[in-house]
């Protein structure tokens, strides 16, 4: 695709595009260049001023507050191990049904789509489920922040449509060759789905990372925490109006100061923003197929 | 072909891998009995083992599931927690929840039959039912046998009761706990004395919004904040004589506040305040978490809510401005016209329960209520409320005086450990008086003669259970509507009309039967 | 060894006890197969079906000391209270509303940042752009909504201001029933419209590059290359995603409409799930709850069964 072959339409539309665009991530990324902002302002700058993007007299107190104990930081290892092992285990369950249920042919098939999709929509609740992971011994593991789950139903279909969108003749021409069907998902299918891959892997990442409610049912010892049990129990303690706090004793305890909050946040959000860039070169357009056809 | 082979290899570790993963997951539900004692936390170990009397020296286990308020917490092995367990000769598991689920984690607990020996509750539907169904003690008859204990508040203990019955030690607050904070340079500017009345409160909010308190020369302040939530309202419209939730109409009957002649000439008021402009207009819709920010700024004069507030208002303004005195003076309720009355608290903030599942005799039942007994002792009380002496606090007169820049490691050992002490016996040390804090002490005991007690309290309705967030939406949604304009007093009639027809009339029914039973 | 092609089994029916023999040879042909559906299978059985008597709790009194076995039987109870409140048309209503204004405004939105997106040609704008709006879906809920309070607030919220001196006068955002539901889809949309790209893109990313390098050969233009061949690549996962929002279609988000909710426009912000809460979470009723959810589900299932087979009649592949 090159320019010179561009009309004059084709130049202006590209002209609002990059507009629109730049517009857009202005209008999203301005909150957390906010929410930064404030992790390095004082607490009375924090009141006064609604929005701001330098604060007055920048400091780190906020920052140097929340390291003073291993909370976070232990907090953060932890939630860094759920997240990588989590998201193997996710993605090693749903990609190898994901492609046994992309078959057609395959026996039973029908049954099981449709067991999948009542599971989506008909739940046990938060009681039943509980009971499962004790009963199974796994409360106070991570394996019970990770297994519950291991599949996501919603991720396991659309991965199995995209199987089902291969090229048939690659398959047909790699069982030719030999192969299992161990050795095309493992040669073929997998290969080509590197975008794919991604795309889940993030999703199922981001899930790890930004689930708290799990980690709070199962892990009783508080040194097990995810950080999002900890940001979110700041960001909800602030939220809490004064004569709200019916449990909270007067004399002992007082809200986090903003800042805290801010720079909790920003602590619980940038190790996994920092994925994303990470994996974007995976999106590259269109070369995975050709390269494989070449 | 050589790395076809390898693939496969990987793929089939991976298999191997996520299979005996899915397998031992399943081996340990099918293990049954096996399974779960493997599973089984640490608190159904306790006192069954150690408990039978025969080692009076060995440690008494007690598990403790409580809320917490901070993210900052102890660990086991802190210093402060084995001086607890010295002391108080146990051996604790102390289990902290955090505050915002603590609900769901109380509804998961009782459903998994492994309770832990002391669990804070509320007297929500689920503690409800499951003491009715005998998951806990009812340890009111045992209180009078221990010293502190014994001295438990009978209003609140039967704020806290069951069908007239105590299936939990409750956690003491105190009663009269609520206070008008206002801007003391303002007041001084404009030469106002402390409001005695409402008409005097209403004339200082008056003040505020029009003679330029912070002589700056604009239009710029208004009288009192107030945010969505709602309690400033609940507070105000009992100095006007509106009942506290339920009230004796003159025969005996009990009726809900909304339906009081009172009530309605408290919204009058309130809708006055509104239209003058002498409190925010955004109010509806404000969020709570800025409602300090509009007094501390200098924009709003007046705040309606818990007294120690003042304390919480006054410190960013002197960080912002030091000055010698407090920018903040706080008074107990103006007079209304059927005399002074004020919103209490429920005096309580939940109970420690103590459960039949894992205490299974009264002499392991004694145990338990000696240590919560001993947790009301002053050296207890000040261990856990500010950790110990020389390391986290000194003693100056008296008085207890945190050491200035502790590190948040220091903090860490005793912090959130306080959530389990009662407040019921001796009172401990308190903080080093200042004039802010010295004033707010004043107005809470102040308060304890002229706050109104809600006669509902310790009823249980089944009404209210189904449908009591339905029905409390309704009235406050019409009285938000009333003082905004929006409905006018036949639109509140209607309102009413509607909560009486969508459960209210069963409800004042329930309640009035109820109430009738408790008072034989 | 599994070359064998489906024409093969056909033949070997015929031999034998035909019904086990096709069963056995199946199995033993995708023997594989089977063995890697496993670990899924089991997943599904341990993890989603063994807790599914959790929902038989909405013909109880579920009481969860009781436990399933000790709870009372009060059988359709619950969902007769549920369609006998006065307030069911009126919930009913404003998840309806809500959930279509979700299904035409939101829905696809995504999808046409997704496509504008796609026609960046300079790589690192579209890098950075894709990074930056795919940052709100990080900043809670709960800081959203205290955001929204602080712009839209009519004492002094910046946008207020800014409308004001265009127009005027300022508009209650907050407070106006008219606005909550706007409202609540551009919070959704400038919360998620850049997360929900992701999986268009890499959809996108497997469209052979060959097919756009002929269309210019044949002189297509752009518009023409994003209708004849962008948008066919990326419309089989529309329909999918289109099925399975469907299938949620009565979950409008608990907790941002909670936290937009006031008593000014509760008559509108009131929807099963703000609902549920109220009478299921802060009052215990456990059963009654599940009722309600269960009642959703059901016209989720309805939903996804009825847009599948509508799909397939359309020539999609549907989700199965």
């Amino acid at each position: 695709m090159n320019s010179k072959h561009d009309s004059l339409g084709e130049k202006l539309f590209d002209g609002f595009n990059y507009l629109l665009l730049g517009l857009l991530s202005l209008v999203t990324v301005l909150p957390f260049v906010y929410i930064i902002a404030g992790s390095f302002a004082t607490e009375v700058e924090l009141m006064e001023r609604e929005f701001f993007i330098f604060p007055r007299d920048p400091s780190i107190a906020a920052f140097q507050y929340i390291f003073s104990t291993d909370t976070i930081s232990r907090s953060l290892i932890n939630s860094v191990i759920i997240t990588i092992a989590g998201t193997l285990a996710n993605l090693a369950f749903t990609f190898t049904m994901a492609y046994s249920l992309s078959r057609k042919d395959l026996m039973g098939r029908n049954v099981i789509m449709n067991l999948v999709i009542f599971s989506m929509l008909f739940s046990g609740g938060m009681i039943p489920g509980y009971l499962v992971v004790k009963e199974l011994g796994l409360l106070d593991s991570y394996a019970a922040v990770i297994l519950p789950g291991a599949i996501s139903a919603f991720n396991m279909i659309i991965i199995k449509n995209f199987f089902q969108q291969l090229p048939p003749g690659l398959e047909e021409s790699a069982r030719i060759d030999g192969c299992t069907d161990l050795g095309v998902l493992w040669r073929i299918a997998l290969p080509l789905s590197k975008p794919i891959i991604a795309t889940f892997g993030l999703f199922y990442a981001v899930g790890h990372w930004n689930n708290f409610f799990s980690a709070l049912l199962f892990l009783n010892d508080h040194t097990k925490w995810p950080l999002q049990v900890i940001l979110r129990e700041i960001v909800m303690l602030s939220q809490l109006a004064a004569g709200d706090m019916g449990a909270m004793d007067p004399n002992f305890i007082e809200p986090p100061d903003q800042s805290v909050k801010m720079a909790v946040i920003v602590v619980g959000t940038l190790p996994i923003l920092l994925v994303y860039p990470f994996l974007q070169k995976h999106f590259a357009k269109g070369v995975l197929l050709g390269s494989i056809k070449g | 072909m050589k790395q076809k082979a390898t693939g496969l290899k990987k793929s089939l570790a991976l298999l191997a891998l996520s299979s005996v993963m899915a397998i031992s997951a399943c081996s340990g539900g099918n293990g049954g009995s096996n399974g779960q004692s493997e599973s089984a936390p640490p608190q159904s170990t306790n006192a069954n083992s150690e408990g039978n009397g025969n080692a009076k020296e060995e440690p008494f286990k007690i598990s403790i599931m409580m809320q917490s308020f901070d993210t900052n917490l102890p660990k086991a092995d802190s210093p402060v927690i084995k001086k607890l367990e010295e002391y108080t000769n146990t051996d604790l598991d102390i289990q902290f929840v955090p505050n915002s689920s603590y609900p769901d984690k109380v509804n998961i607990t009782l459903a998994s039959g492994q309770l832990p020996t002391i669990m804070v509750v509320d007297k929500s539907p689920s503690f409800i039912s499951s003491a009715r169904a005998g998951a806990f003690w009812e340890v009111g008859p045992y209180l009078k046998d221990y010293p502190n204990l014994s001295q438990a508040n009978d209003i609140v203990l039967n704020n806290s009761s069951i069908d007239g019955k105590n299936y939990g030690v409750y956690r003491g607050r105190v009663l009269g706990r609520m206070g008008v904070t206002l801007n003391q340079v303002w007041m001084e500017n404009l030469g106002l004395q402390p409001p005695k009345t409402i008409d005097e409160f209403y004339n200082v909010l008056k003040a505020f919004k029009e003679n330029d308190p912070d002589q700056n020369g604009k239009d710029d302040t208004y009288g009192v904040v107030i945010t969505k939530y709602a309690g400033p309202w609940d507070i105000m419209q009992v100095w006007f004589g509106a009942p506290n939730g339920w009230g004796d109409d003159g025969s005996g009957n009990l009726v809900p506040t909304h339906m009081t002649p009172e009530y309605r000439e408290a919204l009058q008021f309130f809708r006055k305040l509104y239209e003058e402009g002498l409190v925010n207009e955004d109010f509806a819709v404000m969020d709570s978490a800025v409602w300090n920010d509009p007094f501390v700024n200098g924009k709003a004069g007046a705040f309606v809510d818990v007294a120690d507030n003042a304390r919480r208002l006054n410190s960013p303004m002197q960080e912002k401005a030091p000055r010698d005195s407090s920018y903040t003076n706080v008074y107990q309720a103006p007079v209304g016209p059927k005399g002074h009355r004020d919103m209490p608290t429920t005096g309580y903030a939940g109970m420690l329960a103590i459960s039949k599942s894992a205490v299974k005799t009264e002499e392991e039942l004694k145990k338990v209520l000696t240590f919560i007994d001993k947790l009301s002792d002053v050296e207890m009380q000040d261990l856990l409320g500010y950790g110990m002496e020389g390391v986290h606090y000194d003693m100056v007169d008296g008085y207890i005086a945190p050491k200035e820049n502790l590190d948040a490691s220091l903090i860490q050992q005793y912090n959130g450990l306080n959530q389990m002490l009662t407040f019921i016996g001796p009172v401990g040390a308190t903080l080093e008086q200042t004039d802010i804090n010295k004033m707010i002490a004043e107005v809470q005991a102040a308060n304890e003669s002229i706050v109104v007690a809600n006669p509902a309290q310790p009823l249980v309705s089944e009404v209210y259970a189904q449908k009591g967030q339905q029905l409390d939406n309704i009235i406050a949604d019409a009285r938000i509507q009333y003082i905004v304009g929006q409905i006018d007093d036949a639109g509140l009639d209607k309102a009413i009309e509607l909560w009486k027809t969508t459960g209210g009339n069963d409800y004042i029914a329930e309640i009035n039967k109820l109430h009738k039973e408790s008072q034989q | 060894m599994n070359t064998a092609l489906p024409s093969d089994s056909k033949i070997s029916m015929t031999r034998g006890n035909p019904k086990r023999r096709r069963w056995l040879s199946r199995l033993k042909k995708d023997k594989w197969l089977y063995l890697l559906l496993l670990p899924g299978l089991l997943y599904f059985l341990v993890f989603k079906y063994l807790p599914m008597w959790g929902v038989l709790i909405a013909f109880q009194n579920y009481q969860p000391f009781l436990g399933f076995w000790n709870s009372e039987w009060v059988g359709f109870e619950h969902f007769r209270n549920f369609f006998a409140n006065p307030d069911f048309f009126r919930l009913l209503r404003n998840t309806l509303i809500l959930a279509v204004y979700d299904l035409i405004f939101f829905f696809p939105a995504p999808i046409i940042l997704a496509l504008l997106l796609n026609e960046v040609r300079l790589a690192y704008f579209k890098r950075i752009v894709q990074t930056l709006v795919y940052v709100p879906h990080f900043v809670s809920m709960v800081i959203v909504a205290s955001m929204t309070y602080v712009f839209l607030t009519t004492s002094g919220g910046i946008i207020n201001e800014l409308v004001a001196s265009i127009t005027g006068k300022s508009i209650n955002f907050l407070a106006d029933p008219s606005w909550f539901r706007p409202m609540i889809i551009l919070q959704m949309m400038w919360k998620d419209s850049g997360w929900g790209t992701i999986i268009f893109l890499a959809a996108l990313a497997s469209v052979d590059m060959e097919q756009y390098e002929a269309a210019v050969v044949d002189g297509a233009n752009r518009f023409q290359r994003l209708i004849y061949i962008t948008i066919p690549a990326i419309s089989s996962t529309i329909v999918i995603l289109l099925i399975l929002r469907l299938g949620s279609f009565l979950d409008n988000g608990f907790e941002q409409i909670f936290l937009m909710t006031n008593s000014l426009n509760r008559s509108v912000a009131d929807v099963f799930d703000t609902y549920v809460y109220f009478v299921g979470i802060t009052q215990g009723a456990f059963s009654y709850s599940t009722a309600i959810g269960l009642f959703k589900s059901v016209v989720g299932i309805l939903l996804i069964y009825g847009s599948n087979r509508l799909a397939k009649r359309f020539g999609q592949e549907g989700i199965f």
